[in-house]
Parts: structure tokens; C-alpha cells; sequence
């Protein structure tokens, strides 16, 4: 058992440690399990507090850093989790559907005068479509050659917009609405349904609440039938199909729910942010989330937010180093690459894929071995 | 008949990988399909499960011309496979291994689990592990154990030897046997074609995409072509 040999060696202590944690919390009673959520969600909601972000932040507003990049590329992940942890689909242009949300933010905001739920809502809707009029024709493709289309749909979206005078073409478009205000709900001196210009906080809990719907979510579809059909999928396509899993649509069902979370994360960022241009949507960001998702452990939630958070923070924590911080950051991904190849807090399964030495990346196709020994197996398959 | 194939062609690009096979299996039997590598046998039974669109041809199960049909949904008609390489998902239990093969059908599985379970008591004692840790004779057992929790009419079976050490091959091989006792019918691919013929009941030779010869198993055991060719029959003789 993997497990075993890990302990073993003195490399690995911080993964038995998370193992410990984990055994713990599988079997820790439901009111337990509760008070952890909400503290967690307390502990969310006091982050932007003065008091760290002195050493949390020393370039730069903490609050605003929050939002964006960390609460951003939080959400982000989770979605794109959805499609490369959950169901093994390498997607390298998600950024495009956080495009979409954005724009729609801006045009509907904008040009029809929808508030901001309304568009939400829209956003939601029109960013699973999409998602769905990407998968129908690409999802036929696997592994590497699902990665390429993808990257060039990324790219697609963001020069359409950049050659699309009707959407401002590269200026892009200015004075996107705010959320509508609910003035009077004071809260440590915090207006928290106050959307103006100035206080950040407003919009970082908006995002905390977003995001926690989105990980309820997200927790119930990986409990579900739909989870075993993803994991099925992501482990072996063609045995899940000879299982009787509909393959192609579970796969298109993750790309549209991945796309729905960041068309989701698109709205509320173009709201708070008065003016979005195509730059904004680079394929760097797309390269950004797949990297936290990764480096955080792909497949488990706590480790995706875990990535995120690190991939966005980091470089801001360090912006008195100006460039080289990019140096320093590119050699931390590395480093933990060599050392925790499954991500620093994968999921159990995802390990003990890795450890067969195969399909571990599901359809990611990375033929990487595990930290840990080979199994003693007869010749592995494939 | 059970499972017929009438004439399939299957191409890989513009490569004809089946020109024109043709096989029946009716119910009750074990069926052998031997050959050596790139003839076709896995190509077969992958277009059998649905994995693989044809050309040209149909596959008529159970009276029904299932050509058409998803392979997720030819499941549901009655066609169980234990895919090539095993394809046991490596992050799942055996337990959870064994219920993706229920996937498909709605209900209580604890009888079916039990089944299996007595059938290779090895994976009894190891419901708990990861597939992807197991041996390759233990993930055999498995991906045959979940094949047969969905309760197929007919077992597709690639290559079971594959990997595996002889006492293991003879332990599965019996495995098969018994399975096929107790009313499943089996399509069996292997390139064993010593061990396979003795355990079938008859025998398609398959040679480059094509059909070369089909008779009892039993006969093809001592036919002086085949001895050659894939039994090594004529060894020291020269």
C-alpha cells in the first residue's frame, strides 16, 4: 500500500501528515465537519482584515489582491477543476469562457441596461452554451489534441473580441455597471452591499459567497453518479464506455459546467473592474489556472483553492523583487513539480492513479511516475 | 444465433484494418478468436462493443442489428467486456471497480458483488485496494469481475493471458470455464492459442483482417497449418 512506503520516507512527512488529517475528517461526525465550514467561511470573510495584510500584501491593497488575482483564480480553478481534475479533459483555454462572462457583463451592462443578477444569470447560461458549442465538435478528440483545440478556441474568443469593432474592438469596453447597492447593512464599519468604487470588500464577499455556492455544487456532482461517470472517464474513456457511461455526454457536461463557473467568475469580475479590453484575456491566465490546479492537486477541491491561491499570491507577495519574482515563482512550480508531482493536496484516487504509472493524468495523458515506488505488478498495462 | 458479424470492414484512417470478417457465436458457447498480433482480434472486438465504428457490415445481437448502437448502450442489450490491456480504473477500489460495471443497471448489487466475490476470492480480500496497485493477475480478476456485474448475455474477453505468469493464465482460464458453466456465453481474443483452443468450443483464425479458418477448436488443435503457425507445433522437427 502506498500509503505505508510514504511514511517510510522522510521526504514525504507532510503528506503523511495530510493523510492523517484526511482519515480523521472521513470519519470526524457531521457537526464536526459543519463547525469546520463554518469557520472556514468566517475565516474567508475576515481575510481582508488590516491586521495581515501588512505582511500578506506589503505592494499592494490587500483587499483589492483578494479580489483579483486570489479570489479570481480561486474560482477560476474550481471550475476548471471540474474539467482537468474531475473528468481529465486538458482544457488550455479556459480563459476564453471567462471572456465570455466578462463581455456579456460588459455589452448587457452596458448596451441593454440588464442589472447585474439579471446577467448573472444570463452569464450562467450563455457560458454553459458556449461551453457545449466548444465540447459538440472537440470532445471527440482526447489527450493532447483536445489541449490544442482548446488552446486555439482561447485564442479564438479573445481576437474575435479584438477585431470586433461592435465590442470595442481593442479598447474594449468602458463603464460596466456595478452591482446594484443595498446601502445601510454596515458590519465592522464595512458597507458590505455597497458596490462603489473604492472599497474592494464588498465584491470579495460577493465572491466568497459565489464561490461557496459553486464548491457545494461542485462537492454534490463529484459525490454523485456523475462524479463516478467522470472519474471512470478520466481514469480509462473506453472502459467507461464498455461500463455503459454515455462518455461524450459526461465529458460535455463538465466542459459546460466548467464553462458556466467561469463565465460565473467573468460577470462578477467585469462589474467590479468599470472596464475590460481583450488583453485581459490572455492565454497566460488559461496557463495560470491549469498550473494552480495542478501544483495545488487536481481532482481534490481543498488543493485546487490550496494552487490557486498560491499561483496568484505569490508574485504579489514578492513584487518588490519586480521581474526576477516571475524567476522566483517559475523555480517554485518546478521544485514542487520534482517533489510533489501529484500536486501538494491530492485527492486519494488521483494518487493512487499516479502510482499505476499510466493513466494517471487521465486524459492529460502525462505518462509520469509516482513519488512512490512502482506497484510490484506483473508488467503494467499499456 | 447470439452474436453474429456479418462482413465487417473497420478502417483505421485509410488502413483496412478488418476486410470483411464474418463470425457467429451462439449461446452457451465459448468462441476463440486466435491470431498473432496486428490480425485484427482486438480491432474485432472492440467494433463488437461499439468502441470502433464499421465501414461496412453489421453486428446482429439477439436478433437485433446493433451496428448503430453507442457502445455505452450495447451494455445495456447484454454485451459485457473486459477491454484490452484490462482497463481497470487504477484510483477506484475493487469494490468501486466492480460497481462501475453495475453502472449501467439500476438496483441492489450486493448479490451480484457476492457473486463475484466467490468466484475470485481473492478480491474478496482486497475490496478496500486501489485497481491501479493490484497485480496484473489480480486486475485480470477484476476486470473480468466487473464484465460480469452487468450481468451480460455475452462476455467479450481480450487477451486475459496477457502479462501473466502460466499458473495464473491456467487459474483464469478455469475461471472462464466456470462462467461459462454457470450460462454466460464467451468471446475470447488471445494470442494463447494453445490454451484457448482447449478451452473453446470453437475457433476462428484470424490472419491479417480475414477469416482463414473456423471449425472446432478441437480440430484446429491438430491441424498442421495451425500447429505451425501459432503452436510452435513443428519445432525440432526441421
Amino acid at each position: 500500500m502506498s500509503s505505508n512506503s510514504m511514511i517510510t520516507n522522510g521526504r514525504n512527512a507532510f503528506g503523511a501528515f495530510v493523510d492523517g488529517v484526511r482519515g480523521r475528517w472521513a470519519t470526524a461526525p457531521g457537526w464536526q465537519r459543519w463547525t469546520i465550514y463554518i469557520l472556514l467561511i468566517v475565516g474567508a470573510l475576515l481575510l481582508p482584515s488590516e491586521s495581515i495584510g501588512g505582511f500578506m500584501s506589503p505592494y499592494n491593497d490587500w483587499a483589492s489582491i483578494l479580489f483579483f488575482p486570489i479570489g479570481t483564480y480561486i474560482v477560476l480553478a474550481i471550475g476548471l477543476n471540474v474539467v482537468v481534475g474531475q473528468a481529465g479533459l486538458l482544457d488550455l483555454g479556459y480563459v476564453a469562457f471567462f471572456a465570455i462572462g466578462g463581455y456579456l457583463m460588459a455589452i448587457l451592462g452596458t448596451r441593454m441596461g440588464l442589472n447585474f443578477w439579471e446577467i448573472l444569470v444570463v452569464g450562467v447560461l450563455l457560458s454553459a452554451a458556449s461551453g457545449v458549442v466548444l465540447g459538440a465538435p472537440t470532445l471527440r478528440l482526447r489527450g493532447d489534441y483536445l489541449a490544442i483545440v482548446t488552446l486555439g478556441f482561447g485564442e479564438i474568443v479573445r481576437q474575435t473580441a479584438e477585431n470586433t469593432d461592435a465590442i470595442g474592438g481593442p479598447r474594449g469596453i468602458a463603464g460596466i455597471p456595478h452591482p446594484p447597492d443595498i446601502d445601510g447593512i454596515e458590519l465592522f464599519g464595512v458597507q458590505i452591499f455597497h458596490y462603489g468604487v473604492l472599497d474592494p470588500r464588498p465584491y470579495y464577499y460577493l465572491l466568497v459567497a459565489l464561490a461557496v455556492l459553486i464548491i457545494v455544487f461542485v462537492k454534490r456532482w463529484e459525490r454523485s453518479r456523475v462524479g463516478r461517470a467522470w472519474a471512470a472517464i478520466r481514469e480509462d474513456e473506453d472502459a467507461a464506455e464498455v461500463m455503459g457511461v454515455p462518455t461524450f455526454k459526461f465529458k460535455l457536461l463538465a466542459f459546460a459546467i466548467g464553462a458556466a463557473i467561469g463565465g460565473a467568475m467573468g460577470v462578477v469580475w467585469a462589474a467590479k473592474t468599470i472596464s475590460i479590453n481583450p488583453n485581459d484575456f490572455l492565454f497566460m491566465l488559461s496557463a495560470t489556472i491549469v498550473a494552480a490546479v495542478v501544483l495545488g492537486g487536481s481532482g481534490n477541491v481543498p488543493g485546487v483553492i490550496l494552487g490557486a491561491f498560491l499561483v496568484a499570491w505569490l508574485p504579489e507577495r514578492f513584487r518588490g523583487l519586480s521581474d526576477y519574482r516571475i524567476l522566483v515563482f517559475g523555480a517554485a512550480l518546478v521544485v514542487l513539480m520534482i517533489f510533489r508531482p501529484e500536486g501538494l493536496l491530492p485527492s486519494r484516487r488521483r494518487k493512487a492513479e499516479l502510482a499505476e504509472g499510466t493513466g494517471g493524468m487521465g486524459a492529460l495523458g502525462a505518462e509520469v511516475p509516482g513519488p512512490e515506488d512502482q506497484p510490484a505488478g506483473e508488467g503494467v498495462a499499456k | 444465433m447470439l452474436l453474429e458479424i456479418k462482413d465487417i470492414h473497420v478502417h483505421y484512417g485509410k488502413i483496412e484494418a478488418l476486410k470483411g470478417v464474418s463470425l457467429e457465436v451462439d449461446e452457451g458457447e465459448i468462441v476463440t478468436l486466435i491470431g498473432a498480433n496486428g490480425a485484427g482480434k482486438t480491432t474485432t472486438l472492440k467494433t463488437i462493443s461499439g468502441l470502433r465504428p464499421l465501414s461496412s457490415g453489421s453486428v446482429v445481437f439477439d436478433g437485433r442489428d446493433i451496428s448503430a448502437l453507442p457502445g455505452h448502450k450495447r451494455v445495456l442489450v447484454g454485451i459485457g467486456q473486459s477491454p484490452e490491456g484490462r482497463g481497470v480504473f487504477p484510483g477506484m477500489t475493487v469494490t468501486e471497480n466492480l460497481l462501475m460495471g453495475a453502472y449501467a443497471r439500476k438496483g441492489d448489487f450486493s448479490k451480484d458483488l457476492e457473486e463475484v466475490f466467490e468466484l475470485f476470492p481473492r478480491l474478496a480480500e482486497r475490496k478496500t485496494q486501489a485497481g491501479g496497485t493490484m497485480s496484473g493477475g489480480e486486475q485480470q480478476m477484476v476486470a473480468i469481475g466487473r464484465a460480469l456485474m452487468s450481468k451480460p448475455k455475452v462476455l467479450l474477453l481480450d487477451e486475459p493471458s496477457m502479462g501473466l505468469a502460466p499458473m495464473l493464465v491456467a487459474q483464469i482460464f478455469s475461471i472462464i470455464k466456470e462462467i461459462n458453466n454457470r450460462g454466460t456465453t464467451v468471446l475470447l481474443v488471445e494470442q494463447n492459442a494453445q490454451q484457448a483452443l482447449q478451452l473453446a468450443d470453437r475457433a476462428y483464425v484470424l490472419e491479417t483482417g480475414k477469416v482463414v479458418k473456423s471449425a472446432p477448436a478441437a480440430d484446429l488443435l491438430d491441424d498442421p497449418q495451425v500447429r505451425e503457425a501459432y503452436l510452435g507445433g513443428s519445432l525440432g522437427q526441421h
